[in-house]
């Protein structure tokens, strides 16, 4: 966990995210002729099955297409057999298209899948490996061939054949192939954020010696691959819940006209008594079973049941481009149901590099004294806070001839909160949290000095970290460890508020830090001294509450509370158990990507609500051009309120916007509708007045502005 | 064709139908529409022929076919 590391280097992309080069490229060329091919291939019953709006609109194509070939097959039609022929055809074409159009938008979106899984896959080319025997002997393999838990040496100058965690060996390997970073990256073992490679990058220097984690085809990005590509894609909740109720409207749209026949039948004899039996027989023309699939066709939600899967591959496409590797398309989902959103500070609220910019004596030591206390204290930290703290101590003097075999380093411990050295001549330096420092010397039986606490809190007040630094039962003085909030967290966080989303900040540092921070940064809550254990407390309290909590990690010991979180997104530099917990893994390891993905997925939730809207408001112009025509001999032909020319006109006007719509829509479908970050009631409003209301206006311009250019009498 | 011959082309068939489920849905389709059509005759008088009945009939078993399809889409959404 980073935070409460008080030395916890993050290694993340510098510039601005828009800037960042996002290798490799995605080739799209090409991607609308395949997927015009796949608009036919995609035509195979067995796939259309899949879909059961559009299976409906093609079992009625198959049905027009048999009545246009022979229009009295269901019966004597009272029209004229030719003008029928040609009605029905007309129908069966404009019908056909819809199968199409629906069938391009998905393949478009595939397509687009296909190209990001082969960029991707562009990183993942076979290499020979130097894999390790049992005997210590190395034998060359291909990369293909390696599986879990075998060790490769991987020399300088050659790729990493696989996902894995070094085990022997310091050296920099070049990770822009999945990160864009060209700066590169340190790898050494034993470290939570350091030993993690991925297979496709380069070791630049040096030699490594490296556990492969992963079999072939099962890596982080050839999960990413099979996802993006849609070959292992499985619906998601939302997308069932929608699946659910688009078969529900269907059925119930299939038997409302279904039984319209019989009706029509019953007022054509009630006609024929009351008037004539050219009128009944008017009516029953209009009542053909090519017009009752036309309507079905045009009540049942088309258009929304063509998108559908292309709004879920374009949403998963969007998070790929982002550099971040989703391991199911739940998770981006569930991004967008977030509730909380648990932080760390360093790093994620704060820029995370914090520098010594203060040793503040608390005793009657000299300043120099002191200085050399503090380099002693780090002289093995080779975090960036331990390196500013020699660099300053030795800037006042106080750098000591100290021969580094005779001394040992302690590291940092979660629980500890403290490192330092213990030298030859027994002597334990120690530098930490107060309140560990304040246990240590007592333990030893010393004195804490009534000074510490008036620094102590001055530190904080300032927002920074104090650590106290002491020597054997000594406390020497407080290091004022300097900490830069994020510019612009605050207005984020102001929208993750509006959005109905609670932040809570997470760090190892005292209360007054945290509250200084938390202030400074917006955030709505913050746990100070957090041990790696509350990181999970906290999310499982949130959770008991009905939320749905998203949270960022990088270390093995944040891996329990990455795979309790809903939205778990571990960092690429983190460890192997922090990934395999996680279920998303941001390759570019900036923790402020998840304030992002959230926005992603709820901009996923909003196109799929925004376009169903759409497509059910649609429903009701299309029905007001259809019936009229229907029972026109009835006389309710004043509820052609478009004042369409003819029944054939009304009917095949309607089927031309319900096809037009579509592809008219793909754009929306793969851009996602503009996301705004607002209260839910506000979003809510927004989407019916646009997507609700212009549903329902817009295809009433449409059905009339193709009604008058239709060569129709 | 001997006894033996009979029983292994209907193994061969019986096996072929495990794969490939629409020959065989579109087989008991037109089966039940042997007494289904002859029902529709019957219930239009002679406004319709024989043929446009066992049509309608097939028609009837399509849309009633469309609607258990869309129950199952309903129940079991996640197979779709």
């Amino acid at each position: 966990m980073s935070n409460s590391s008080p030395s916890r280097p993050l290694h993340v992309p510098q510039g601005p995210r828009e800037s960042r080069r996002h290798t490799p490229k995605t080739n799209f060329k090409g991607i609308y002729r395949r997927a015009l091919g796949q608009s036919f291939v995609k035509l195979d019953p067995r796939i259309t099955v899949r879909n059961p709006v559009m299976f409906v609109v093609w079992v009625g194509t198959i049905v027009t297409f048999l009545v246009t070939v022979n229009p009295n097959l269901f019966g004597d039609i009272q029209a004229d057999p030719t003008e029928q022929r040609v009605l029905n055809g007309s129908i069966t074409v404009i019908l056909f298209f819809t199968l199409l159009f629906a069938n391009f938008a998905e393949a478009v979106a595939e397509g687009r899948g296909k190209a990001q899984a082969d960029s991707l896959r562009a990183t993942r080319s076979d290499t020979i490996a130097h894999k390790v025997l049992a005997d210590g002997t190395i034998e060359e393999v291909n990369s293909t061939q390696l599986r879990r838990g075998d060790q490769v040496q991987v020399l300088a100058g050659s790729m990493i054949p696989a996902d894995g965690e070094v085990i022997q060996g310091i050296g920099s390997v070049d990770e822009s192939a999945i990160t864009g970073e060209s700066a590169p990256v340190l790898k050494q073992p034993g470290t939570d954020i350091a030993s993690s490679v991925t297979g496709g990058t380069k070791l630049l220097s040096d030699e490594l010696l490296i556990r492969v984690t992963s079999d072939p085809g099962q890596g982080f990005i050839d999960r990413m691959i099979a996802l993006v590509e849609g070959a292992k894609r499985t619906k998601t909740p939302n997308e069932i819940a929608l699946t659910v109720l688009l078969a529900v409207l269907t059925q119930v749209f299939l038997i409302v006209v279904a039984t319209v026949p019989a009706i029509a039948q019953f007022i054509a004899n009630f006609i024929s008594t009351l008037f004539s039996q050219a009128a009944a027989n008017n009516l029953q023309a209009g009542a053909s079973v090519a017009v009752m699939i036309s309507l079905l066709v045009a009540l049942i939600p088309t258009t929304i049941g063509g998108l559908l899967s292309a709004i879920g591959i374009a949403g998963m496409d969007r998070v790929a481009q982002f550099n971040v590797i989703a391991t199911s398309g739940r998770a981006v989902e569930a991004c967008g149901d977030v509730n909380t959103m648990i932080l760390d500070k360093t790093g994620t609220i704060t820029f995370g590099n914090r520098l010594a910019d203060e040793f503040i004596p608390v005793t009657d030591v000299s300043s120099q004294t002191l200085a050399q206390v503090c380099w002693l204290a780090s002289v093995f930290d080779d975090t960036p806070e331990g390196r500013s703290i020699r660099a300053l101590a030795e800037k006042l003097g106080g750098a000591v001839d100290l021969d580094l075999a005779t001394a040992e380093g302690i590291e940092f411990s979660a629980r500890t909160r403290m490192s330092g050295t213990n030298l030859a001549n027994g002597q334990e330096i120690r530098k930490g949290s107060v309140e560990a420092i304040k246990g240590f010397v007592r333990s030893r039986g010393g004195q804490v000095p009534d000074q510490i606490d008036p620094a102590y809190e001055r530190v904080s007040r300032l927002g920074g970290t104090p650590l106290a630094v002491c020597r054997d039962k000594d406390i020497y003085g407080i290091i004022y460890l300097k900490d830069i909030v994020k510019p612009g967290l605050r207005e984020r966080f102001d929208q993750l508020r509006r959005m109905g989303i609670r932040t809570i900040m997470l760090t190892g540092d005292n209360r007054i830090t945290a509250s200084v921070i938390a202030q400074e940064a917006g955030v709505d809550d913050f746990i100070a001294e957090a041990t790696p254990e509350d990181k999970i407390s906290v999310i499982r309290s949130e959770q008991s509450q009905g939320k749905l909590v998203a949270m960022t990690g990088d270390g093995t010991n944040d891996a329990p509370a990455l795979a309790q979180a809903n939205v778990g997104v571990a960092m690429n530099s983190g460890t192997q158990a922090a990934k395999e917990a996680a279920n998303m893994v941001d390759l570019d390891s900036d923790p402020t990507k998840l304030i992002d993905l959230v926005a992603i997925g709820k901009q996923l939730l909003i196109t799929r609500g925004a376009l169903t809207t759409f497509s059910i408001a649609n429903d009701v112009a299309k029905y007001f051009a259809i019936i009229p025509t229907i029972f026109a001999a009835a006389g309710i032909g004043a509820l052609n309120i478009m004042g369409l020319k003819s029944a054939e006109s009304a009917i095949i006007a309607a089927l031309i916007y319900n096809a037009l719509v579509i592809p008219a829509l793909i754009p929306l479908a793969l851009r996602g509708v503009q996301f705004r970050p607002v209260s839910a009631n506000q979003l809510l409003q927004r989407n019916i007045l646009i997507y609700g209301v212009g549903g329902v206006v817009a295809p009433f311009i449409a059905i009339k502005a193709i009604d008058l250019i239709l060569p129709f009498s | 064709m001997n006894l033996p011959s009979v029983l292994e082309t209907l193994q061969d068939i019986w096996s072929l139908q495990r794969h490939r489920k629409l020959p065989v849905y579109l087989f008991l389709a037109i089966a039940f529409n042997l007494i289904l059509a002859p029902l529709v005759l019957a219930a239009t008088g002679n406004s319709f022929s024989r043929t446009q009945a066992w049509a309608v009939g097939l028609l009837l078993i399509t849309t009633c076919a469309l609607g258990i399809y869309l129950f199952f889409v309903m129940f079991i959404p996640e197979k779709f």
